[in-house]
């Protein structure tokens, strides 16, 4: 039985997983530095890349030992090059490379957004290309055209902010914890998600824009009375988190329109948002749990990508954008 | 005992594999590189990895990410082939290579990393004490070359090899060898936003 380590260090998760070469998880481990960083109210990049250091070794170590596997039953070691924090990514690939090395093991260096459509092909249900997907997360808002499972073409993206982020910052100006994802999507339910009309942005092709919506909350929030915002914080978050979705689901449906794609898929941390799991009842939704910054995604990937054998690695970087 | 050290925490990463006290073979590159120094080593030594005793790294001060890789890098090691790790200070190590003088890091924002009373410390390199007659090393003292010299110090050339703290000084000064945790980085700095909520 083939298996695959994984590692991930591109953003605030500390994560490692071991994945069979079919697609079978064995070990899912996360170490969230959610907490850490909501004080700051996002993600710090140094504050990030410093718990990496104190989490990643350990995380490894628990990943094998759920997994009931040593490095010696390794295949290869699959970790994240890029896109991500430069420091934060250069930690767990410094960690993989060590690890790969000590056993001579093959690297597989994997595209965190192919991670995240990987996290699709794991068992016990994984979906089969070609698909439309739309990749939606703190860090990333794309839609994707996937033909196989080795990659995918890139249909739109973003002009501003991610719809995480576009969550982050209403969160924000309602006065809500950090992530702003979970706390908008909770307050929601009690809103009413008519009550205030914010604008969808319609700019050209299938991209995507959220900075207009956040300005239309920040003005609506200021020309409000203070008592009145307080009252009705559970109608602005419904109302804010409708706009979101809308746009999301929106474009994703003109996306399969384009391509004469039948089947849409949902993945990446917005994907845990309850409405727009609603919206799109018919996608593909990865698990929940799959939904945000894993390790078992990216050794998923792994099992589509080439294999650096050693010692091809040895010098490898990670990069921050995508080429 | 064969001891693997490497130091990433500055731009000139340096490696090297130590028998019994004797350098059987030293390397300097860059932290993304390390690995690929460390393989280099053992091939030139005709050596195995699995051959590798104790772990010595850099702790630092230094560039926080070059720090990491070197940091992360000695304790999956240390890990994988169940070698007990040692941490070593950068400061200590450029130190060690030149008796006498006073070891200076660059810091970038106007800052060095240097030794206050033995102890490693952040502080503006206009502020560093400055004492006439005494030599300087390091890629600070490179750095601020003018302003020690200014101030009657001497800084050997810039391409005097006094300045790259080289891991065989790591290897010598290897105390307690211990689990991975055993070596922790020397930062000296809070995070910026770390600095901007308290502050
Ligand atoms: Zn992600």
């Amino acid at each position: 039985m083939e298996l695959i380590l994984g590692v991930e260090t591109s953003c605030d998760e500390t994560a490692a997983g071991v994945v069979t070469g079919d697609g079978r998880i064995l070990a899912n481990v996360v170490a969230s530095q959610a907490d850490l960083h909501a004080r700051y109210g996002g993600v710090v990049p140094e504050v990030a890349s410093r718990r990496h250091l104190e989490l990643v070794t350990p995380v490894v170590t628990e990943a094998l030992e759920r997994a009931g596997a040593g490095l010696e039953d390794l295949n290869a070691v699959a970790v994240t090059r890029g896109p991500g924090l430069i420091g934060a990514l250069l930690v767990g690939l410094s960690a993989a490379k060590a690890l790969a090395w000590s056993r001579r093991l093959p690297l597989v260096p994997v595209n965190h957004l192919h991670g995240h459509v990987a996290s699709l092909y794991l068992q016990p249900d994984p979906l089969e290309p070609p698909f439309v997907c739309l990749l939606a997360s703190g860090g990333h808002t794309l839609l994707l055209e996937v033909r196989d499972r080795s990659g995918f073409d890139v249909l739109g993206s973003t002009l501003d902010d991610a719809a995480g982020e576009a969550f982050d910052k209403g969160a924000r100006l309602l006065g809500l914890g950090y992530p702003g994802g979970a706390a908008i999507d909770r307050l929601a339910r009690e809103g009413d998600p008519e009550a205030f009309s914010f604008p969808v942005a319609r700019v050209p092709g299938l991209d995507f824009s959220f900075s207009g919506l956040k300005t239309a909350l920040l003005y609506t929030v200021r020309d409000l009375e203070p008592e009145e915002v307080e009252r009705r914080r559970a109608d602005l978050a419904a109302s804010y988190q409708r706009a979101i979705v809308r746009a999301l689901s929106e474009r994703t449906l003109e996306a399969a329109e384009q391509t004469g794609l039948e089947r849409i898929a949902v993945v990446g941390g917005v994907a845990a948002n309850s409405e727009l799991r609603c919206a799109m009842g018919e996608a593909a939704l990865a698990p929940l749990e799959l939904c945000t910054d894993n390790a078992v995604m990216i050794a998923s990937a792994a099992r589509f990508s080439p294999t650096v054998p050693y010692p091809g690695y040895l010098a490898l970087d990670a990069y921050a954008t995508a080429a | 005992m064969l001891v693997l050290a490497f130091d990433t925490a500055t731009d000139v990463a340096t490696s090297a594999l130590v028998l019994n006290g004797e350098v059987v073979g030293e390397r300097a590159s860059r932290a993304v590189r390390i690995l690929e120094d460390v393989d280099s080593l053992l091939a030139g030594a005709a050596l195995e990895r699995e051959a590798i005793e104790g772990i010595v790294v850099g702790t630092g001060p230094g560039s926080y990410t070059g720090l990491r890789m070197g940091l992360v890098t000695a304790r999956a090691l240390a890990i994988a082939l169940d070698a007990p790790l040692a941490g070593v200070s950068t400061l200590a190590a450029l130190a060690a290579g030149a008796p006498g003088a006073h070891p200076v890091i660059d810091a970038r924002r106007s800052e060095v990393f240097a030794l206050e009373e033995g102890s490693p410390a952040v502080m503006l390199a206009e502020d560093l004490p400055v004492k006439p007659r005494d030599a300087y090393v390091g890629d600070g003292a490179v750095r601020y070359r003018e302003l020690l010299e200014a101030r009657g110090a001497r800084v050997p050339p810039d391409d005097d090899p006094v300045h790259t703290p080289w891991a065989r000084h790591h290897a010598a000064l290897a105390g307690g060898f211990g689990s991975p945790d055993a070596a922790q980085p020397i930062y000296l700095r809070l995070p910026d936003a770390e600095k901007s909520l308290s502050g």
